[in-house]
């Protein structure tokens, strides 16, 4: 895996506020979701990875580079949309996203191709030469995007691009953020407080809570390693119970009829072949209780 | 395959050349001019700028109309024509209206907009950034600063009441140069340094126009009511850079006891000044958390 940004112990604090608390994190390439609580220091972060601040402590490197001193070197291959309203009403929005591609280095002639290509991309080719000002909410955000993503970049940092959206045009946005992620060869990191939308889009999640890093990992991992069996034996629950102990095994009863098993998947496969087989005990039911993102969420963030 | 199955192909990456911070300057800065003179905008937009560009040719090529039409013996003698140094005291008018509007215009409406934001995420820092909003002022103002004065110098030339020598046009010329840019540089420093005090654009311009007319208006109470010294028209903004432009012509100017190099040390101070302010507000300005 090829690691896009790499921090090391970054604190970052604003007056008494300690925003991030010495975060260790990797982030590679694909779609990461940065998940947290408004106020967890998700755009502190977004923030540090752009060089726009210095962290307090630790080392961080994005691309390779180390934004605090090679800021505008990084800069030049990120892409960022920011999460509130910030752009001009009275400029068109080709005007502007191919202003921005000039911006981060792109000749201008290139620069007014990809502006349009990028509108195009993001489903406003026909109305790329209206004044942003004209432009409904889900308009505005897409204009975000195509003028974070014109000049090509190699990280996209998207601070919460649903915001204001409805929730068709959040389908929309979320549809092409994956897009931007698998057909376009972008990586993204994408802000967001909502764990549906991060589940829906992402490849692996760093969550944020606190301004610590709780959880991270890619979904399959952090799903897989918060789950459980549940077992369900058709009588005897609680001899059952007994003989998994005596294997070894961390066993919860869960009301009268089922058992719940945590740890290693074979371990726990074979440790219930066995121990059914001894007792003469039948199987109604054993299944991977699979956790969302939003029990490692909660377990994380210990809300 | 064809040209026309661009968008089927999906996305294009680009490997082609990324030109340096330099180009974003400049981009920054062309943009920027854009902006302050109204263009791919709004017809209300365009129409200050324009109007006071028109304000300030118009003296220009009415006083090339006298100088082709009224033979020179009259024209010297009833002194219809003003030097190319008192030329300024024609446009004031149009210089202040210009200076108030441009620079809140270029740098209040980032800020306000949010446009600040996006340009720190790009390849510019705050000092880059700065520096392509000054190379978009000072270019604007010298399309009043400048501009009437060269109109003045080639038309009066055309019609043969121009500079007799080569040499002497050439000095004009470059007096001209000299005298626009100082009045840009003073001005853009002063607009800006407003302009970085607040967001809201009709507060910069006001806060020029204020520190322009009420400079003027204190010292020139405090010399003549209470008997300060007349160095405190150092002071003046509306006085010191028009002041300095005689002196750049050649000419004594409406206070001789100043020394040029006063005037020039006053100017600089003023400017450095200014661009410390600016520096200042930008570098405590906390853009996203």
């Amino acid at each position: 895996m090829t690691t896009i940004v790499r921090a090391t112990g970054v604190v970052k604090r604003w007056g008494d506020t300690t925003a991030l608390a010495g975060i260790d994190a990797e982030i590679g390439a694909g779609v990461t979701g940065l998940l947290g609580a408004n106020g967890a220091g998700k755009t502190t972060l977004l923030g540090l990875i752009l060089g726009l601040h210095r962290q307090d402590d630790g080392t961080l490197e994005v691309l390779g580079l180390d934004p605090t001193t090679a800021g505008p070197e990084v800069r030049a291959r990120l892409g960022y949309a920011p999460e509130h309203d910030a752009l001009p009403g009275d400029v068109r929005a080709h005007d502007l996203v191919r202003h921005m591609a000039e911006i981060h280095g792109l000749p201008s002639k290139e620069a007014v191709g990809r502006a349009s290509d990028a509108l195009w991309h993001v489903g406003l080719g026909e109305e790329r030469f209206r004044p942003v000002g004209t432009m409904s909410t889900g308009q505005k955000q897409r204009v975000k995007l195509a003028s974070a993503m014109a000049h090509d970049p190699a990280l996209l940092l998207l601070d919460e691009p649903t915001n204001g959206l409805d929730p068709m045009q959040r389908d929309a946005m979320l549809t092409l953020i994956r897009r931007i992620g698998t057909e376009f060869g972008i990586s993204v990191i994408l802000s967001s407080h909502l764990l549906e939308e991060v589940e829906r889009v992402c490849d692996s999640v760093l969550i944020l809570s606190g301004g610590t890093v709780v959880s991270s990992g890619t979904l399959d991992e952090l799903r897989g390693g918060g789950g459980a069996f549940i077992v369900e034996p058709d009588g005897r629950v609680d001899e059952l119970a007994a003989a998994l102990q005596r294997h070894g095994l961390e066993v919860e009863v869960l009301g009268t009829t089922r058992l719940s098993l945590n740890g290693d998947e074979i371990e726990i496969t074979d440790a219930i072949r066995d121990a059914c087989a001894e007792l003469g005990i039948g199987l109604r039911r054993l299944q991977r209780r699979t956790a969302t993102l939003e029990d490692v969420f909660l377990a994380g963030t210990g809300v | 395959m064809s040209e026309a199955h661009i968008y089927e192909q999906g996305y294009r990456s680009y490997d082609g050349p990324r030109l340096g911070v330099s180009a974003s300057v400049r981009s920054l800065a062309i943009h920027s001019i854009r902006r302050g003179l109204g263009l791919r905008r709004t017809f209300w937009a365009k129409l200050l700028p324009i109007a006071t560009v028109v304000i300030a040719y118009v003296p220009a090529i009415v006083f090339v109309g006298i100088a082709a039409l009224i033979p020179d013996e009259i024209t010297d003698e009833i002194d219809a024509i003003p030097s190319y140094a008192d030329y300024f005291g024609n446009i004031t008018a149009a210089i202040l209206l210009f200076v108030a509007v441009v620079g809140p215009e270029v740098l209040c409406s980032d800020r306000r907009n949010g446009m600040l934001g996006m340009y720190l995420a790009s390849p510019l820092t705050r000092e880059t950034y700065l520096l392509a909003k000054v190379l978009a002022v000072v270019p604007v103002l010298l399309l009043v600063t400048l501009g009437p004065q060269l109109l003045l110098l080639v038309g009066r030339s055309l019609v043969d009441a121009g500079p007799e020598t080569a040499t002497d046009f050439v000095l004009v010329l470059v007096r001209s140069l000299a005298a626009g840019l100082v009045v840009s540089t003073v001005y853009t420093a002063i607009s800006l340094a407003a302009a970085s005090l607040t967001e809201r654009r009709a507060f910069a311009s006001a806060g020029v126009i204020l520190a322009l007319l009420l400079s003027g208006a204190v010292t020139s109470a405090l010399v003549e009511n209470a008997d300060f010294d007349r160095r405190i028209y150092l002071l003046n903004l509306g006085f010191l850079p028009i002041e300095l432009v005689q002196r750049i012509y050649g000419e004594l100017g409406s206070e001789p006891s100043l020394t040029t190099a006063s005037l020039v040390a006053a100017v600089a101070a003023w400017v450095l000044g200014s661009a410390a302010l600016v520096l200042w507000r930008y570098r405590k300005l906390t853009v996203s958390r």
